[in-house]
């Protein structure tokens, strides 16, 4: 196996990927009415960036979504210092959990989906069924169950205790399945062991490049869930200096409820929430061809 | 198992590259498998195990072998949550679904202008968390401030109450529909891109229109996508947590404790202090999810073995 | 004390911090690691979760009167007795230390904040629809139907459909006493047998009814624009209701006063408690004297009691705080200038003992929500629905074992 064989075979494979054609004309109508819809879609996140700027008086006085006394500066200040500013520790939190995870998750689905998908081997087909079937358990009713085996192995309220289960992506295993079985030719692998090579040397140097672009399907899909993650952590974490961001804002929002003791924290929460998520936002504008490519080819062939 | 035969070369070599493969499948398998044998299933089977015990706050723990199943089968707070999702499920899941792939479709047309614009705006919804989605909807939804009632009222008319007890599903519905129409259509608009060239060819020739091709080809080409798209929604319907649950603070007399078959769970557990018949109801929550997504996907096959 | 102790501390009083290093600075040798795991519901089931996996729980933990039962019924709580708490009793109204024994038996807490119920109302707006403040629940039906017939869009007061602690309360005021725990394997539920819980079940009933009275939900946005907006213009709540409402009704300032709940015999003046809390010590804390003490210090230290009082704004439980001066005399502008600690104290005189929470009160509270608070969300029948109250818990009490009378 040579550097050019592998080439002409990456090459074959994105030549055959995307089929265009021609371009039937452009429809202006039609482009009105996607703008319409759109405003369905941008409201809410107008509505947030607007409330961003807002003092809790005028929240529930002015006009919802235009803006009122510009009162931005005040509230990130609020969010950046309430509780000695333990904001910066959850988007830290989130970002460490959502990296860890996203990584951890797509690299084991990726070993994982290549071995289901290119092996023939005991066990293989059944492990793939249970992995599949275990997505229809709702975890979240399993909550009890699972702190008592965390407590008992000394993880609950640490870092441990969001990333392990988070490493586990039965979609993640899934998708790399489906785009392995694709994106590796038979051919390739039979040659490589033609020439020699050992099958983790295939792996590694041979197979790993051609499975990228799933991987990184796996890893935007996994970071997303991880951002996004609310029950586990929850469940499993008591310090507020390890909660991610969901769970701090979610907190302060319940802090209004409390009775004794209660603190009206409405413009704090809601610009909390904008800053928190900005950053996956911009990752959407940045990260856009991969979400095409990635999602689809798994899709495609299920 | 059975094994695909292999051509009879000598016997030896055979066997050791067989048994090479097999080692490298279960290396590169197992450390996922060990982390979801521990994360997952050592879990599932501790539940399955707790959920055939009964722990009473006085006189403590017994077996009782399948009565929390039983008990569940007859509890109108499981029946009422697994009815209230089925409804959920049978109407915005085609709605969503449904939006998704003619939002993929018309993108895919190239008949738009500002395609990425459009397409990156419906996706954006999917960046927010629900938790995050949930307040904001709720916002929203607001009966005195919410922007949609200021507006209703300055035209003098009665603001409409999204979290009445009639409406509040359609509320939740809206929430999630919002929040997913964008990354379904994108794993649609994905498929679609992945239409191998050759499917068009002799459609071109009959110079069919847009809206043809959609239905006698592209929709045909993108079953697979749209199964996955729907078993996964099944799912997310059934599991049905986070959204009902935030939004039980605005509006507690429309959304009971006991409103998801999830948040009943959770409520058994952690108020109720009954985990042994909350891994129950976890258990047969699961077995109607696969029934569901087994049907659905007997559906499909039925559908393309007519066609 | 001289070994290097540590300590867990769970609650979610603001600042709480500001007493705690007033303790450190008495006892070096103590660290306290403060930790607010949220705050009601999260927090107890944080702490149930931990109990039960036995690993986790903190030393000292916040904990509602209401709460206190059922975490002594799983055993979960240190009796305080053998640490000397008990000579803290003649500190307290006798309403307020028996909310620290349940069923009479062992100490399970230090009280720190209470709640007797008193009404805040909007003086402007009592003003100018021709009312004076109801002495009576006769005199506030008939305020209620005043207020609305000059006020269309407004409303006397709100009252929240999952409130249970909040109806409690009222329960208590009228002298109802629906539950009791003796301490093993017996509890009274008995809501529809007394007749002071019918008598005010049925008379909310018709104020709901008549549509004159707001069931929103309450502490959530829109009951926040409410108090701001003059929708409501009063609210029945506890004693930590006045800074509350200070703080998030800022564009109301100067409108409000604080008076005492409408009563059913004024000759006998009474009030019944909605909220506070205590602090409380884990059975299993390794360091139970060391535990016990900072319980005690923050809640009883006078000047870490004045700064709960006086910063954090707890309602004060002790006799002593609240009539110190510097409590006790402190005015607000947002009151008109009202000595509105001054008039909560004297309420809370008023409250009378006997009142007791069921062992468990986080499922009372729930099954609340689906019988009375539906009923309330949806101006149905609250007579109906305290009757399936009853017939809900009493199941529940059977089914988890308790014998149950009524």
């Amino acid at each position: 196996m040579t550097a050019t064989d592998t080439a002409q075979v990456v090459t074959r494979n994105s030549a055959a990927s995307p089929p265009r054609r021609k371009r039937s004309g452009k429809s202006t109508l039609l482009t009105v009415v996607m703008l319409l819809c759109l405003v369905y879609f941008l409201l809410p996140i107008f509505w947030l960036v607007v409330a961003s700027t807002k003092a809790n008086d005028d929240l529930f006085t002015s006009f919802g979504l235009w803006f009122s006394n510009m009162n931005l500066a005040e509230n990130l200040h609020n969010v950046f210092t309430f509780q000695n500013g333990v904001f910066g520790h959850w988007m830290l939190n989130s970002l460490i959990y959502a990296i860890a995870s996203g990584f951890g998750a797509s690299a084991l689905a990726t070993a994982a989906g290549y071995a289901f998908a290119k092996y023939r081997f005991p066990g293989g087909n059944a492990m793939f069924t249970i992995v599949l079937g275990a997505v229809m358990i709702p975890m979240t009713a399993l909550a009890i169950p699972t702190y008592l085996l965390f407590a008992g192995a000394n993880l609950t309220n640490t870092v441990w205790a969001v990333i392990l289960p988070s490493l586990v992506s039965p979609f993640g295993v899934y998708l790399m399945r489906v785009y392995a079985a694709d994106a590796v030719p038979d051919s390739l692998i039979e040659a490589a062991r033609v020439d020699g090579a050992g099958e983790m040397r295939i792996f590694f140097q041979i197979v790993l490049r051609l499975l990228v672009p799933g991987s990184i399907t796996v890893l935007l899909f996994t970071l997303v869930a991880s951002w996004n993650n609310y029950f586990l952590p929850l469940i499993m974490l008591n310090s507020p200096d390890l909660f991610p961001l969901p769970v701090g804002l979610a907190q302060w929002q319940a802090a209004s409820a409390a009775g004794s003791g209660s603190q009206a924290l409405f413009s704090t929460v809601i610009t909390g929430s904008l800053v928190s998520v900005l950053p996956l936002m911009a990752a959407f504008l940045f990260l856009q061809r991969y979400w095409q490519s990635g999602l689809g080819s798994g899709a495609v062939k299920a | 198992m059975t094994q695909p035969a292999q051509p009879a070369l000598e016997k030896k070599p055979v066997n050791i590259a067989k048994r090479r493969q097999y080692v490298a499948a279960y290396a590169l398998s197992m450390p996922f498998m060990v982390v979801f044998a521990l994360m997952i299933a050592v879990p599932l089977f501790y539940a399955g195990y707790l959920s055939f015990f009964k722990k009473q706050l006085i006189g403590g723990v017994s077996f009782v072998g399948m009565d929390n199943y039983a008990r569940a089968l007859t509890d109108p707070s499981f029946l009422g949550g697994v009815g209230r999702m089925a409804l959920f499920l049978v109407i915005q899941v085609p709605v969503m679904l449904g939006l998704s792939l003619l939002f993929a479709l018309i993108l895919d047309s190239g008949m738009l202008r500002l395609q990425r614009f459009i397409r990156l705006g419906v996706f954006l919804p999917y960046a927010i968390p629900s938790v995050i989605a949930t307040l904001m909807w709720g916002y929203l939804y607001g009966k005195d401030f919410g922007p949609f009632a200021q507006l209703a009222k300055s035209l003098g008319l009665p603001a409409p109450d999204f979290l009445a007890g009639g409406n509040v599903l359609f509320s939740i519905m809206n929430i999630v529909t919002w929040g997913f129409v964008g990354y379904n259509m994108i794993v649609m608009y994905a498929a679609l891109r992945s239409i191998p060239a050759e499917l068009y060819e002799a459609a071109r020739v009959d110079g069919a229109r847009e809206w043809r091709l959609a239905w006698s080809i592209k929709i045909p080409a993108i079953r697979g996508a749209l199964l996955l798209t729907t078993i996964f929604s099944v799912i997310g319907s059934f599991q049905l947590f986070n959204e009902p649950n935030l939004l039980r603070v605005i509006a507690p007399a429309a959304i009971g404790q006991d409103y998801t078959p999830n948040m009943y769970a959770f409520q058994l557990s952690f108020v109720n202090q009954d985990s042994n018949y909350a891994a129950a109801i976890a258990f047969l929550l699961g077995i109607v999810i696969m029934a569901v997504s087994y049907g659905v996907q007997l559906t499909a096959n039925r559908k393309e073995k007519a066609s | 004390m001289k070994k290097d102790t540590k300590l867990a501390f769970w609650t979610w009083v603001p600042d709480i911090q500001k007493e705690v290093d007033l303790f450190q600075a008495k006892y070096p040798s103590v660290k306290v690691e403060v930790v607010n795991v949220g705050q009601g519901g999260a927090h107890y089931q944080k702490l149930r979760a931990a109990i039960q996996a036995g690993k986790g729980a903190p030393d000292v933990v916040q904990m509602e009167f209401d709460k206190l039962p059922s975490f002594t019924l799983t055993d979960s709580l240190l009796d305080l007795t053998p640490y000397g708490i008990g000579d803290l009793k003649s500190d307290y109204p006798g309403w307020v230390w028996s909310g620290v024994t349940p069923g009479g038996k062992g100490i399970y807490g230090v009280p720190q904040d209470t709640g007797p119920m008193g009404m805040l109302y909007r003086e402007d707006l009592f003003t100018a629809a021709g009312l004076t403040v109801p002495k009576t629940w006769d005199d506030f039906a008939a305020a209620v139907t005043t207020y609305r017939g000059k006020n269309p869009s407004s409303m006397l007061t709100n009252w929240a459909p999952s409130s249970e602690a909040n109806m409690l309360g009222l329960f208590w005021q009228a002298g109802g006493r629906p539950f009791s725990y003796d301490g093993a394997k017996s509890v009274k539920i008995n809501l529809t047998g007394d007749a002071a819980c019918k008598k005010v079940t049925a008379y909310w009933n018709d104020l709901f009814k008549s549509g004159n009275i707001g069931n929103e939900p309450d502490f959530n946005d829109a009951w926040y624009q409410g108090l701001n907006s003059g929708k409501y213009a009063s609210w029945l709540t506890g004693a930590w209701g006045p800074v509350f409402l200070q703080g998030t009704a800022k564009s109301t300032a100067g409108k409000w006063r604080a008076a005492p709940l409408p009563q059913w015999d004024t000759s006998k003046p009474a009030s019944g408690n909605y909220g506070g809390s205590t602090d409380a010590v884990l059975k299993s804390s390794e360091n139970p004297i060391a535990a016990a003490m900072l319980a005690r210090f923050v809640n009883t230290d006078e000047k870490a009691a004045l700064t709960l009082a006086n910063e954090q704004f707890l309602f004060p439980p002790a006799t002593k705080t609240l009539n110190n001066p510097a409590f006790a005399d402190a005015t607000s502008s947002f009151y008109g200038g009202q000595k509105v600690n001054k008039q909560f104290t004297d309420i809370s005189m008023t409250v009378q003992e006997g009142f007791q929470f069921l062992p468990f009160n986080d499922y009372a509270a729930s099954s609340y929500d689906k019988t009375m608070g539906k009923a309330i969300g949806d101006r149905g029948d609250l007579n109906a629905a305290l009757a399936a109250w009853q017939d809900d818990l009493v199941q529940y009490a059977k089914g988890q074992g308790f014998t149950v009378a009524s």
